[in-house]
């Protein structure tokens, strides 16, 4: 049997991500905003013999593709030639789905229709009639739930039969006004004589995407030296007039089609519009947001804290245990040191980003995202960046690598490369535990203050870069912001749960690796060259640390903090982990820190400072740089995240020592 | 006739004419904000709006809501 491969294409947030995951058996992210997926993810199934291979696509309002997500579906659908075509409708708002469903009937590919979240439509009281969809559309219709994987079987079953038929699909057809269908076979004639430029498109159909605008087909086919009649030789006006008939057409037959085949009962409730004019009050937005942020906050600390005592109770437990068995010294260090000492340091803040990873997927399931960037947006746009930039920002608080991926629902490239610079100031879960060791270490009962301060202090600087780049490199406004407002879902407590266990067993396989192996390297790097005690100055690490200090002398940095930073380009946590080894591990990493001479506040302050905003790890460097796509951006964004640490570092050590006389 | 930016909460509107063309026009006509579609403005904060068409909600900000001229609904 030959691979079938399908597409899943739809509007944003109807789903596909959770129908992709119910198929393909895997736990792609979801979450209850648009824009989720920016990028295709591949699975793969196998069933009856037959091997099926879906590619979730971005969602997409239409074929048009104005961000490079959408110009990711738009591609895939009209150029990778897939067997089969499934569009993802959701069941409770048909009528705005189907203007998609006439665009992507008209490439001419197999197409089949997974009505999903049929349930949400019955309990709001419609009446959808699938037949009638399938008749007028001239295209198969399965109702499913992709959420609770009804109809899935049944979908899989009417994709394969679909996939074997031998005569070309045939869908319903939009009609077009005469004025337009006239342009339609003018151009579609012209373009038959160049058939060959057109790849797997029709002629007709690319006659119709010029006239809709297609700004993409149009340049490629004018570097090809085309000169396309009607196109070419009309004014903007009259050619945005003709693609205002073609898109009411397309209202017109996706109203029809929903008239005759939806039936709503009289006392259908709106839920949501009460809510939403609560959440998003001119006056009461902002501070009903902060207070969220601020009990997230409060809880990601509090509900944590017994995990982390037991974590720290087991270490204890086993280095008491070692200490007690005769083993070799080499060994020993290893084990105390390097293992316990510098990884058990990572590990102890695996609970608060657990917690943390099940606040955000909770946000991201209730739909509360997009109003709070649509409350945020005049402030967001006051000071050059986009309303929707905001969702990035938040998603940055988790990690800052699929931050920097969102980005691509922004249409702007101005508006994307600012945000994309900005983005590295969010605190990520990875840098919380070097706040909370030094915060905890030098300022005891202010630490929960302090570490506020820090998340806030990382949210100016991103405004105060924005403002900088905005004003001085881009000089445009932003673009508008329209955002699509997801209806809200209450958040499954389960899904959250098991949100969270993959993002943190993710965060668990980092420590075993990218973190284990840098401690690793640095515990090595301590212990050589052979002979030389532990760790200190004349040891291999003591050595890069020093060439390296004089840098950071005017913030007062000793050489171990240096060696926390270098290799805390590895990953965040590796700050932490370096120091363990290099302080005599977990459990004495806090004393010793205390107990350091070359430390005290202040310049714990400044280090903490210095962390957050210096540099991405080489994962999140890695995705600024596919994101941006040129080494220059890149380079000017990792340029100006040091030079801005190294500025607040050296005024806070300067500013902060003239208070304590020091 | 007046923007959608000058309307206020809980108002019923027509979409008589939308200023511009070019991508923030295209945008607005694939969400379905089209001349002749009725509007229902869930908030107004400042000059965005939040608007229903049927079963969808958009924010729209300061400088698209500007751009939508609308009419009461009679």
């Amino acid at each position: 049997m030959k691979d079938i491969r399908i597409l899943f294409a739809g509007n944003p947030n109807v789903g596909k991500t959770t129908l992709f995951n119910s198929i393909c058996g895997v736990h792609q992210h979801t979450g209850n905003y648009p824009g989720v997926t920016v990028e295709i993810k591949t699975g793969k199934r196998q069933i009856n013999g037959h091997s099926i291979i879906v590619s979730d696509l971005p969602g997409t309002y239409s074929l048009s593709a104005f961000t490079p997500d959408e110009q990711v579906a738009r591609d895939a659908l009209l150029s990778s030639g897939p067997d089969v075509v499934i569009q993802i409708i959701d069941a409770t708002n048909i009528e705005r789905n189907l203007f998609l469903t006439t665009q992507l009937m008209e490439i001419g590919l197999p197409m089949v229709i997974a009505l999903n979240m049929c349930d949400l439509a019955d309990e709001q009281g419609m009446t959808i009639d699938a037949d009638c969809l399938e008749r007028n559309l001239k295209i198969p219709v399965v109702r499913i739930v992709a959420r609770k994987g009804e109809g899935v079987e049944e979908l899989i079953k009417t994709i394969i039969q679909v996939s074997t038929h031998k005569t070309p699909a045939v869908h319903r057809a939009v009609e077009y006004p005469h004025s337009v269908t006239s342009h339609i076979s003018e151009i579609g004639n012209y373009l038959s004589a160049h058939a060959s430029l057109l790849g797997s498109l029709s002629p007709h159909y690319a006659a119709i995407r010029l006239m809709e605008g297609d700004e993409h087909l149009e340049k490629m086919l004018h570097e090809k030296g085309c000169t396309i009649p009607f196109i070419d030789t009309t004014d903007p006006a009259e050619r945005d007039g003709i693609a205002e008939d073609i898109l009411l057409a397309r209202y017109k037959i996706s109203e029809e089609i929903t008239t005759c085949s939806v039936q709503c009962s009289m006392g259908r409730v709106m839920p949501g519009d009460l809510i939403d004019q609560v959440l998003t009050h001119r006056l009461f937005g902002i501070p009903i947001f902060l207070s969220c942020m601020w009990f997230a906050f409060q809880l990601t600390f509090s509900a944590s804290n017994p995990f982390i005592v037991g974590i720290e109770y087991i270490f204890g437990y086993f280095t008491e245990l070692m200490n007690s068995v005769d083993m070799d010294p080499l060994i020993r260090s290893f084990l105390s040191d390097g293992v316990i000492g510098g990884v058990g340091s990572v590990l102890v803040f695996v609970p608060s980003i657990f917690v943390m990873f099940l606040l955000l997927s909770i946000l991201e399931d209730t739909g509360y995202l997009a109003r709070a960037a649509f409350v945020m947006d005049r402030l967001m746009h006051s000071v050059g960046l986009h309303g929707r930039s905001f969702i990035p920002f938040l998603i940055g608080f988790g990690c800052n690598v699929p931050a920097i991926m969102a980005t691509r629902t922004l249409q702007s490239r101005a508006d994307r490369i600012i945000t994309i610079i900005t983005i590295p100031f969010m605190s990520c879960a990875a840098r919380l535990p070097v706040y909370v060791l030094f915060a905890g270490v030098f300022f005891g009962a202010a630490a929960g203050n302090v570490i506020f301060f820090l998340y806030v202090l990382g949210i100016v600087v991103a405004i105060l870069s924005a403002l900088i780049f905005r004003r001085l490199v881009f000089k445009d406004e932003p673009s508008p912001f329209i955002m699509e407002l997801p209806p809200y879902r209450k958040p499954s407590g389960f899904a959250a749960a098991v949100h969270m266990w993959f993002k943190g067993r993710e965060y668990l396989k980092r420590a075993g690796l990218v973190i284990f192996g840098g401690v690793i390297v640095v515990w090595a790097l301590a212990t050589l060259p052979a002979g030389v005690e532990y760790g200190s100055a004349d040891s291999l690490v003591g050595i890069i640390g020093q060439v390296f200090q004089p840098v950071f002398a005017p913030l007062g940095f000793n050489w171990q903090l240096v060696v926390g930073l270098i290799f805390g380009f590895i990953a965040k946590e590796v700050v932490v982990g370096s120091l363990g080894t290099l302080y005599g591990g977990e459990e004495m990493l806090e004393s010793s820190l205390a107990a350091d001479p070359t430390l005290h506040p202040i310049i714990a302050l400044a280090y903490m400072v210095f962390v957050l905003l210096y540099l991405p790890c080489v994962a999140a460097l890695g995705v600024i740089r596919q994101e941006m796509g040129t080494w220059k951006w890149t380079g000017i964004a990792i340029g100006w995240g040091i030079f801005v640490a190294y500025v607040f570092a050296f005024i806070i050590v300067h500013v902060g020592s003239l208070f304590i006389g020091a | 006739m007046v923007p959608l930016s000058l309307t206020k909460s809980g108002e019923k509107v027509v979409v008589r004419s939308i200023c511009g063309t070019g991508h923030l026009a295209k945008t607005l006509g694939q969400l379905g904000i089209i001349i002749g579609i009725e509007l229902t403005i869930i908030q107004k904060a400042k000059e965005s709006v939040i608007v229903r068409i049927g079963e969808s909600r958009y924010a729209l900000g300061a400088g698209a809501a500007s751009m939508v001229l609308v009419e009461p609904r009679k």
